[in-house]
């Protein structure tokens, strides 16, 4: 309880409000804020995220690992090199070029002080999750996903509530292996999600599906270290442009 | 504030775009994320009917699968490597190379046993050279230490003996 309660948090940050995202000019003195927005947006790679790996890091990692042949998804083909004895390999120069663009996004979300909720099931790499999120100022649920969180959270919480703007799934199955009831709900609620999906989960529903292994407790880390870098490089960047003015 | 919950019709970004179209939602009010989507669209849409791509499982195999196997099905018993060590190769891999430099000197005049045989034998002497070198090491240390350990016992000894001139009568004088 005391988890989902975290979800909860002030309907209005401090400076959320002064803080127009719109691309629309809304009087004179917004275009300057807006233009930079613009700036920011139009650059490819704003944060520097792809210099955070390399794709020597993911193989360290053991992030090219996948499942047995037998419980391959076939929406996964694309992603995979191939089958060695009956066990698929991630083809990481793919699984790179999705990470980064992942790492962007995340970047960007909290660059605009958005709320991102970190997921993982599975008891081994719970903590580690729930450490990451802590020390870079977010939130995780990392147990049991009691239905309605999302889409009943008013009536849950007894007050309006403000959902996460970016979920952020380091495994997109629950214990029984079937796919993570967040996932559809963070889909019908309008959530933006990032999944590492195995070769034996559906990426059909996440917004910005990474392929590679999540099972390996150093696959887990390195995902840890590499989103929670990328969020405090947003940050970093939206406390220097808001402490200016 | 308007949303649409049908999950599976058409994607998060498609759904939003089209409350806003439609005067729903206000193009203010619209989700933070949205103009990150646009400025970064996935690189499949996020759909939940998008069909599985019609491809097939490659299959890796490497030239030297072979002779991997052939030493694999020679020797059952080759005991465990540590995989994180990168510091040495592994037997099989050690094989495969010297099967490999066997192969290059015959250059095709050799049947795949005879390579094979040739290569094993080389591994033998390799193993057995390194066992007496390593076993002469170990005599000559060992040798060392002993004799290191005795000299530090005794002259512990001697300056324990040296130390300690008390009699068991003057401690129960009192």
């Amino acid at each position: 309880m005391k988890l989902c309660t975290n979800i909860l948090r002030p309907l209005v940050r401090p400076s959320y409000t002064s803080v127009k995202y719109s691309t629309v000019p809304a009087a004179q003195d917004k275009v300057v804020e807006a233009t930079k927005n613009q700036d920011i947006l139009s650059h490819p790679d704003y944060f520097n995220v792809h210099n955070l790996f390399t794709v020597k890091d993911l193989f360290d990692a053991r992030v090219h690992y996948g499942h047995k042949e037998g419980s391959l998804n076939q929406r996964m083909l694309p992603y995979i090199y191939g089958s060695r004895l009956g066990h698929t390999i991630f083809d990481l120069n793919i699984t790179a070029e999705y990470l980064r663009l992942a790492l962007n996004v995340a970047a960007h979300i909290a660059y605009r002080d958005g709320l991102i909720l970190f997921f993982l099931r599975g008891a081994q790499n719970a903590h580690l999750v729930e450490q990451t999120a802590k020390e870079c100022g977010e939130f995780a649920h990392t147990r049991f996903w009691r239905g309605g969180i999302f889409t009943n959270a008013n009536t849950q919480f007894g007050a309006v509530t403000r959902l996460p703007d970016l979920c952020i799934f380091f495994n997109t199955l629950n214990n029984v292996l079937i796919q993570h009831t967040a996932v559809r709900d963070s889909a019908k609620m309008g959530i933006t999600t990032i999944g590492i999906v195995d070769s034996n989960c559906n990426p059909n529903l996440i917004t910005y599906p990474v392929p590679g292994n999540d099972d390996s407790p150093a696959a887990i880390a390195l995902y840890c270290k590499l989103f929670k870098n990328a969020i405090l490089r947003g940050k970093e960047k939206r406390k220097e442009h808001f402490n200016e003015k | 504030m308007a949303g649409s919950r049908l999950e599976r019709i058409g994607t998060i970004y498609s759904r939003t775009a089209g409350l806003i179209q439609s005067g729903a939602l206000n193009w203010a009010d619209r989700p933070l994320w949205y103009d990150i989507y646009e400025a970064f669209p996935p690189k499949e849409e996020p759909r939940y009917d998008r069909p599985a791509p019609n491809m097939k499982l490659k299959q890796i195999f490497y030239k030297e699968d072979r002779i991997r196997a052939m030493f694999h099905r020679n020797n059952k018993h080759i005991g465990a490597t540590n995989m994180f060590n990168h510091n040495y190769k592994t037997l099989t891999q050690r094989f495969i190379d010297t099967y490999q430099k066997v192969e290059q000197q015959y250059a095709g005049n050799a049947t795949e046993e005879q390579i094979y045989k040739e290569a094993i034998g080389i591994l033998k002497s390799e193993f057995e050279s390194k066992k007496e070198k390593a076993a002469v090491e170990h005599e000559e240390e060992s040798v060392s230490l002993s004799s290191q350990f005795r000299q530090a016992q005794s002259a512990l000894d001697a300056q324990a003996k040296s130390k300690i001139n008390l009699d068991v009568g003057d401690i129960f004088k009192n």
